[in-house]
């Protein structure tokens, strides 16, 4: 679990807090020795501290394990672990390149500021849980009335799968469908395309395509 | 500069370092929280509450010391 950037985390934090701790006890006066060490602890080692354990968070972040930490997302995280499952998201779960961070690879907006805004989106899906409620939901209750906020963008899928390859128009669907899948009016994750991505989650209407959400 | 001035003039110096090494702690506990638990609460906390309370610990330092060094101007 611990990357090379929270031990840096761990080691300059117990650094930082024993200079500190013996200033609260020692109480020495503040010659330029103690200034000097007061530096260490109040500023160089904190700093290193904060920015080692951004740069852990931030990873930590796009792992599935984290997202599938909060209990209305166990289901999606055993699904993707399920080694006979048939979704579309536990297909490509099974991929050793984008599999331990599945849910960030497919769910993180593409573009020059698809990292912040995604990283946005994740603390207010945060806020949700613990502010908004979810945290006392059920399973059922979230599959039920929870999707997610705005249709799935077919970019974030040609991230990997170009549609730029003879194995992509050749297929006459693919070509009936060029502005509907540019504009995002069809989803590559529907009924009768690709299939929905979390289908375990969804009512036998929309695994039908006969609604969507 | 007047109002700076009379404002380290009057700095409890000592209070404030040690009221810096306290919220210090606790801004190094938080981030080392979010690295052990990885959890969303404690890593969120980690890169907001914990660098919050840093950047305090590190602004009453610094005016403590420069207001250690004005009162020993002679």
């Amino acid at each position: 679990m611990t990357t090379p950037f929270g031990a840096l985390t761990l080691v300059s934090a117990a650094a930082a807090a024993l200079i500190l701790l013996h200033h609260l006890v020692a109480r020495p006066a503040l010659t330029a020795t103690v200034r000097l060490r007061l530096l260490l602890g109040l500023a160089v080692l904190p700093f290193i501290t904060a920015v080692s354990s951004t740069a852990f968070g931030l990873h930590r972040t796009t792992e599935r394990d984290f997202c599938g930490s909060c209990h209305v997302m166990t289901t999606h995280l055993r699904d993707l672990e399920d080694p006979t499952s048939q979704g579309l998201a536990a297909r490509h779960a099974r991929s050793p390149f984008t599999g331990p961070t599945a849910c960030y690879t497919c769910h993180a907006d593409y573009g020059l500021f698809g990292y912040p805004l995604t990283k946005l989106t994740g603390m207010a899906h945060v806020w949700n849980y613990y502010l908004g409620g979810y945290s006392g939901w059920s399973l059922e209750r979230f599959h039920a009335e929870v999707r997610t906020a705005k249709p799935y963008p077919n970019a974030n899928c040609r991230q990997c799968h170009s549609g730029t390859l003879a194995s992509f128009s050749n297929v006459k669907e693919h070509v009936a469908l060029t502005d509907e899948l540019e504009q995002n009016r069809v989803s590559c994750a529907s009924a009768g395309c690709h299939g929905v991505a979390h289908p375990f989650s969804k009512t036998a209407e929309e695994l039908a395509g006969r609604r969507r959400r | 500069m007047r109002a700076l001035v009379r404002l380290l003039a009057r700095w409890p110096a000592s209070k404030a370092l040690r009221a810096a090494c306290v919220l210090g702690l606790c801004a190094l506990t938080l981030m080392a929280l979010g690295v052990v638990f990885a959890t969303p609460l404690p890593v969120v906390a980690a890169m907001s509450v914990a660098q919050g309370l840093g950047v305090v610990a590190c602004l009453l330092f610094g005016l403590s010391i420069a207001a250690d060094v004005a009162s020993r101007r002679p």
